[in-house]
């Protein structure tokens, strides 16, 4: 149906219209590019997403999921009560014990909710008013890749539509220089494990609803600079030129995709100039370094990418995701998350109380997390100072901020071990439901026709967790 | 938007001329009842709250109590009508929490479908295709096969006229990108415009059929229904090496293969019997799939994935259906059963694969897939061989000749420890031994570096303490391994007597573990051996004992990791006497340790293992060959070792290909309730599905048997399935649009009859497919103009009805190929390994792990034809996905074509493209002539294949002008543009000229016609 749109849209206009005009006409077009009729179904409390991704999946139980009991039962083996034959890694499988390992940080409360949350996130604790904790997530995979594609997908094989990429087919974008899906990769400092492309691309959805990654450096969209010795102005002679020679073309042919694409090298070399001065955070005051800390003065940082992302938010980017890599813990784990908390913990928290304070959070949602959880017991040898911790679908923790979500509050229990959910659960669907719902989007109604079958994001499952909700 | 909506809606609606024509229940009313019914009336019960089917006419019709849903003729006693217009939510169809609504379009058409009788059809892709007569037309000159016929057939009672033939030079170029994927060159256009014959697009075409470039377009089409790639996929994505079943695509369709043989092949080649190698490449097919190599995953969870995927690809590619949709449930609109969708399973499951595979390269089974060139080199080399071996055969060892000096096989040897120098030492078997008390053992670095896919022999005397067969004391021979309990390496021990050989990367699940069946009795000297073939497999290890050869008890058989892993270096030295731990040190003695690059053969190791030459032995014949037989003897001998070296190392060579193949015994194929690996239900056995044609007579309960079936010409599915695809590479869109699914949810065809006569010429013609080809591109149909008007537009938006020839955006890889073609920098080579063409730097390693970057290739190696181009997974190479290339991961059909800024980027600055236009406005200064006119002439036609218009000729000179004065206003601007790429800047042109002319190129190059096919 959009297809249709959207060529009659130039069929009407740009056949009749000069080439003057066809400028102009560009909102418009963003406007067909953008969304189903009918959507949003209800109106949304966030417009848009920021999702921080933390990769490789990090310990609930050193950050978020306090368990002070833990600290008499170090050493002794799991009890099989607890464990109930569920399925672990090949990495721990043989191992012949299961030492219970408590986190060796400290704990607190924070905010008027009292939240408890770990030394480990000192600036994550200012903001905890903002941050509805959940810790009682489960997910159904048990390996990075099929647990990521999970998490971006709502499914565990690759080839379905990532989230941000059902989101702007569905909202489409609000901005007429940006695509409506945007992400952005940073190394972090601890084990990292592999990443893809395709956990932002389009699956079944035409491709123009994929994440375009934005990147540090010259280009930080792929072929966005002109090559060398080619000026800004000889690229604007360049495309008049084009445009002429596509006019020539579409009135001897009538093809509306000839329209559609003038108008893409448009919206081109509109990006050429948005992004660059999108990625120079070179006017942004000192105040704005101070809160995002030191690292975000360097490019390509995920702090210099939470500043990016609010920038993204404020021109109208419909999805922006983060992704930092490097929390795959198995080993070595009290030296190295505390490395990742000090790239990720005080720019998280900034990017939230920067929204707050440009009265934006409230239409703005943000989504903290991994793909799944880590054990209690210790992989590989547990020493007074030193352990690793195998991956744990079973329960892990969370956090959201903003537009639609409930402030200052925790969510959902786990057992004595953070080894089971001991009320409240919330999956991985029920998580995207509830995203959606946030935008205004029911996720049983926002569908793509493939293989004969409807698919929607949440497949046949999901739930609107309501007590999250503001 | 919404009001354009609306308006195409209805325009829709009246041409399809609803309230006039009869109904037809295949055409309108089953896709409706399937879409929005089905879900819980249709063939699952799972979601069926009452017992109403609409699946089927019994059950739809049926007396439901005082209640039916359909009653024949009549609407108002139907209660499917009643509740489908009911006014209050709650009684209303389909219900609210749905999703699904019924337009009132849809609800008129199943009233008057009611109304006239409620005549049901059995679904029409079931039902064998039909040969119609090609139907009467009003406008037979139009005609030239019977293609033409059914469409205009179409067009006459759409009241539309197809339009008139596309210009010579629009025809040569559409056909030559649609069959060879590049553009005609100046030449051939040339060629094509003079030949005024009847039959010169005939002959055209002939000449582009026979291109070898043909099998390539056509390749491209099937690696992505085959899912092809060079990497594995999921997390870690290493390499594996699949060119060869690539390369064997290519082949079959440039010699024309038919294509039930091409089907056959691929599925079962196999099991043929009287097999040929190439024959066993074909079935790389169903192992193209990725393959999970993740540290810690559940294997069978995975490899369940894998006999799925074949599952899903061959319904797909073969049959057009979604069985997929019955892994975990009955089909929801389809005839299929979840039983159904294991039976074919069955047919998949018993490949002895691992459900982890192999972290770099190919997993098992794989098979050596020599190129003709390496198969003529190892000829060459046996003859040479066989050569040798007539003149050292020739020579008899005299019958008294007896050995001097100690012999040792020195052909592949790495090193030797003979102890014959060592400090500690005892007699030993030949002079002294090394003694070994359990404390101090010698560390060699750098010596036997053998990882687990080296081929290797470790071979040793040993006198192990203890006396009269008491046991031996446990501990490890030789070793090069982390010296702990459980280290990552090579270790050959004794224990209890019994050998023991362990290649470890992780002692839990990566690792090979084995032991003999025989023992070294204790307190006398034995030899004892192990040959490895570098399988990364327990088959592929072989245990000797005194030069016999033992058989082995396999414990552990997952080896997936080699020792240089994901950067991690393995620098442990050799030991003698050590490894595995302080508590694994060797007993006794050690003498003539002997390590070989090469896995031994047993008559090599039975030599070697032989403590005297004894008449007749062949280490007697050896020892004379190699010290005492005439000098050219001993020349011929040693000629011999030399050759054979080489033919092992060129076979070492030889590229394998992931294969097809069949456990013994077959695994037990269990129901997977919900879909889940660990979730086994009732046993099934191979089978197919109930509602589609049977097994042909005779065919095996195997892969086999289920090719034959897939190729019967019972089969109402393959030929039109493969005749629509065809369609769509041509008019963009299929005969029926969702290529990947004929079953009940799929759209019915525009053309019907056509779509059956197709499908049945395809079949008549002995599944011909280039004749194929010939016959759609030879139509009237496809030689039409691709101008739209207005009109058409409105009437026909899609095209679905072809009063014109549809104007198609080229697929990715066509479009670098034939700017590359343009600028005569494209290579002609065909096939061979994988190659890494441009792309932007560090791509590879924002998202992967430390070990893998993208090395650029060099030379002719940059310019190859993009079916070609390295493809992984993980990072695809982004130009191919700017342009919607399938992703590769899954089985794809349906061709997608987006428009986007990237696109424009893309086209606009990457160096693939920049450096074409550099060299294409070289071409323009070197062959395009004197004036610039003539020379943006040359350019444009070199891109697009024909002459610039003179309003087009206006705006190119008006380019050009500007860029020399621009190039001209800031000289230094020059060299910075045209340093583009790796190849050269043409000398003796003028810089500032060349600069101008290679940005009109660049203008060409970004033209909307340059990227579609007209």
């Amino acid at each position: 149906m959009n297809e249709i749109t959207r060529r009659h849209f130039f069929a009407k206009s740009a056949t009749g219209l000069g080439l003057a005009a066809l400028g102009s006409l560009l909102p418009g077009e963003a406007q067909a590019r953008g969304g189903l009729g009918g959507l949003p179904h209800f109106a949304p409390k966030a417009k848009r997403v920021i999702y921080l991704f933390q990769h490789g999946a990090p310990s609930q139980l050193d950050l978020f999921d306090y368990k002070p009991e833990l600290a008499k039962l170090r050493g002794v083996d799991l009890p099989a009560s607890i464990r109930m034959g569920q399925r672990l890694t090949g990495m721990t499988a043989y191992q012949t014990t299961f030492p219970t390992a408590p986190s060796i940080f400290k704990f607190a409360q924070h905010g008027s909710s009292g939240m408890w949350l770990s030394e480990l996130l000192p600036h994550t604790a200012k903001a905890a008013d903002h941050l509805c904790l959940v810790k009682s997530m489960h997910t159904e995979a048990i390996n990075h890749d099929p647990a990521v594609t999970f998490f971006q997908t709502g499914f565990q094989l690759a080839g379905r539509p990532s989230i941000g990429s059902w989101l702007s087919y569905g909202l489409g974008s609000e901005s007429e220089d940006l695509p409506a899906f945007v992400v952005m990769v940073s190394q972090g400092k601890g084990n990292a494990q592999a990443l893809a492309d395709r956990q932002w691309a389009s699956g079944f959805l035409p491709t123009r609803y994929q994440g375009v990654k934005f990147r540090s450096g010259a280009d930080p969209v792929l072929f966005l600079s002109d090559p060398s010795g080619y000026s800004t102005e000889a690229r604007r002679r360049f495309l008049d030129d084009l445009a002429q020679m596509n006019q020539v073309k579409l009135r001897e042919y009538q093809d509306p995709e000839i329209a559609t694409r003038i108008a893409q090298y448009e919206m081109a070399f509109r990006m050429q100039a948005s992004v660059p001065e999108l990625a120079d955070l070179s006017k942004e005051p000192e105040s704005t370094f101070e809160l995002y800390g030191e690292d975000s003065r360097t490019p390509g940082t995920y702090a210099a990418n939470c500043i990016l992302a609010r920038r993204l938010a404020e021109r109208g980017v419909r999805f922006i995701q983060l992704f930092h890599r490097g929390w795959d813990q198995h080993g070595n784990l009290p030296a190295d998350i505390k490395k990742q908390c000090v790239q990720t913990d005080q720019p998280s928290a900034a990017l939230v109380l920067d929204l707050q304070r440009r009265g934006m959070l409230e239409d703005t949602l943000v989504v903290w997390g991994g793909e799944f959880g880590r054990t209690v017991y210790s992989q590989g040898t547990l020493t007074e100072t030193n352990y690793g911790r195998d991956h744990h679908p079973r329960c892990f923790s969370m956090w959201l901020a903003g537009g639609g979500i409930k402030g200052g509050m925790s969510y959902g229990e786990t057992d004595e071990f953070s080894y089971n959910i001991a009320g409240n659960p919330v999956d991985v669907h029920d998580l995207h439901a509830t995203i959606l719902h946030c935008l205004g989007v029911d996720h049983t109604k926002l569908t793509y026709k493939f293989q004969g079958r409807h698919y929607r994001l949440t497949d046949v499952h999901g739930r609107v967790v309501k007590d999250l909700l503001a | 938007m919404i009001l354009f909506l609306r308006l195409s809606t209805l325009l829709l609606l009246a041409t399809a001329a609803l309230a006039q024509r009869r109904v037809e229940f295949n055409r309108d009313v089953r896709p409706i009842l399937s879409d929005k019914c089905f879900l819980c009336h249709g063939p699952d019960a799972v979601n069926r709250k009452i017992p109403l089917r609409l699946d089927s006419e019994a059950a739809a019709k049926a007396d439901l109590g005082n209640r039916r849903a359909i009653v024949e003729g009549n609407p108002k006693l139907s209660g499917l009508m009643h509740r489908i217009t009911a006014e209050k939510t709650a009684v209303r169809m389909p219900p609210a929490y749905s999703g699904l609504k019924l337009s009132p379009e849809e609800v008129e058409t199943l009233r008057t479908w009611i109304a006239q009788g409620a005549r049901w059809e059995k679904h029409w892709a079931f039902n064998p295709p039909r040969r119609a007569e090609p139907p009467a037309v009003k406008q037979r000159g139009w005609v030239r096969n019977p293609i033409d016929a059914f469409i205009l057939a179409r067009l006459e009672r759409a009241a539309l006229a197809p339009s008139s033939e596309a210009a010579k030079e629009t025809l040569l170029r559409r056909v030559s990108l649609d069959l060879t994927g590049v553009a005609p060159s100046p030449d051939e256009m040339d060629a094509f415009l003079k030949d005024r014959s009847a039959n010169a697009y005939e002959k055209a075409v002939d000449r582009l059929l026979g291109s070898p470039r043909y099998g390539e377009r056509m390749a491209a089409r099937w690696l992505d229904a085959a899912r092809y790639a060079d990497t594995n996929g999921y997390q870690y994505d290493g390499e594996r090496v699949m060119w060869r079943w690539r390369d064997w695509v290519i082949d079959a369709f440039n010699r024309n293969q038919r294509f039930d043989q091409f089907t056959l092949e691929q599925v079962a080649g196999d099991l043929l019997p009287a097999r040929r190698l190439d024959q066993v490449i074909a079935t790389g097919f169903n192992r193209n799939h990725r393959g999970n190599t993740e540290d810690g995953i559940i294997p069978e969870e995975y490899r369940v994935e894998y006999v799925v995927d074949r599952v899903e690809t061959t319904s797909t590619v073969f049959l057009g259906l979604t069985l997929g949709c019955a892994r975990c449930h009955n089909h929801k609109y389809d005839p299929f059963t979840q039983k159904e969708f294991y039976q074919l399973f069955a047919y998949f499951n018993n490949v002895p694969e691992m459900g982890r595979a192999m972290k770099y390269g190919n997993s098992p089974p794989l098979v050596p897939a020599p190129t003709a060139d390496q198969e003529g080199a190892q000829k060459r080399l046996q003859q040479r061989i066989d050569a040798l071996e007539r003149i050292v055969n020739g020579h008899a060892t005299p019958a008294s000749w007896t050995e001097t000096a100690h012999w040792r096989l020195s052909s592949g040897l790495d090193a030797w420890f003979p102890f014959d120098q060592a400090e500690n030492t005892t007699a030993g078997v030949f002079d002294k031994a090394g003694v070994f008390d359990g404390t101090a053992a010698p560390e060699f670095a750098g010596v036997a570096a053998y990882d687990i896919g080296d081929h290797f022999t470790l071979s040793a005397w040993v006198k192990p303490e203890g006396a009269g067969g008491a046991p031996p004391a446990n501990g490890a021979i030789v070793s090069r391994m982390a010296d702990t309990a459980r280290g990552k390496g090579i270790g050959l021990y004794l224990r209890e007597g019994k050998l023991h050989f362990h290649i470890t990367s992780n002692y839990n699940d990566d690792a090979i573990r084995m032991e003999s069946e025989g023992k070294v009795p204790a307190g006398d000297w034995h030899h004892v051996a192990v040959t490895y073939n570098g399988s990364v497999a327990a088959s592929g290890a072989q245990f000797y004992i005194d030069g016999r050869a033992v058989k082995a008890v396999v414990s552990q058989d997952t080896l997936y990791r080699p020792f240089r892993n994901a950067g991690s270096r393995f620098r442990e030295p050799f030991l003698i006497g050590a490894g595995g731990g302080k508590e694994n040190r060797f007993r006794g003695a050690i003498d003539e340790v002997l390590l070989y690059g090469r896995a031994l053969s047993s008559e090599e190791v039975e030599a070697v293992a032989a403590r005297s030459a004894t008449p007749g032995s062949s280490r007697l014949r050896w020892s004379y060959l190699s010290t005492d037989a005439p000098l050219e003897i001993r020349e011929a001998w040693g000629e011999l070792h030399r050759v054979r070296r080489e033919k092992e190392k060129l076979e070492r060579s030889f590229p394998t290909v992931m294969v097809m193949g069949e456990m013994e015994t077959p695994r037990q194929t269990h129901l997977l309730l919900r879909g889940a690996y660990d979730k086994p239900g009732e046993a099934v056995a191979s089978g197919v599905p109930e509602s589609l044609h049977k097994m042909p007579a005779g065919a095996p309960a195997n892969r086999l048997g289920l090719a034959q079936w897939l190729i019967s010409k019972e089969n109402p599915l393959m030929a039109r399935v493969t005749v629509n695809r065809f369609w769509q590479m041509y008019f963009g869109t299929g005969l029926v649009k969702t290529v990947e699914d004929f079953g009940v949810q799929g759209e019915w065809p525009t053309h019907p009859e056509l779509l059956d006569w197709l499908a049945t010429e395809f079949v008549r013609t002995g599944w011909d497919v280039k004749a194929m080809q010939k016959l759609i591109v030879t139509s009237a149909t496809y030689r039409q103009s691709s101008k739209a008007t207005p009109e058409l537009i409105q009437k026909d938006p899609e095209n679905r009805l072809l009063a014109r020839m549809s104007r198609v955006r080229l697929p990715a890889e066509m479009i670098r190929d034939q700017m590359l073609h343009a600028a005569g920098l494209l290579s002609e080579k065909i096939g061979g390994p994988s190659v890494k063409p441009y792309q932007p730097d560090g791509l590879w390693k924002e998202l992967t792990m430390q070990d893998s970057d993208y090395v650029l290739s060099q030379g002719e190696d940059l310019y190859r034809r993009s079916l070609y181009t390295f493809w992984k997974r993980t990072v695809s190479p982004p130009m191919m996905m700017n342009f919607d290339s399938s992703m590769r991961e899954s089985c794809t059909v349906r061709e997608s074509r987006t428009n986007t800024p990237l696109q424009a980027l893309n086209l606009m600055n990457d160096v693939t493209f920049l450096e074409a236009a550099r060299r294409v406005g070289e071409r323009m200064m070197r062959e395009g002539g004197a004036s610039p006119d003539q020379r943006l002439g040359y350019g444009f036609r070199l891109l697009l294949a024909r002459y610039p218009a003179a309003e087009e000729r206006k705006i190119l000179a008006g380019s050009l002008s500007y860029h020399l004065d621009y190039f001209a206003t800031k000289p230094e601007r020059v060299d910075a543009y045209l340093t583009q790429g790796a190849s050269p800047i043409a000398a003796g042109l003028d810089r500032r000229e060349l600069a101008a002319y290679a940005s009109v190129a660049s203008l060409i190059v970004n033209l909307d016609e340059a990227v579609n096919r007209e």
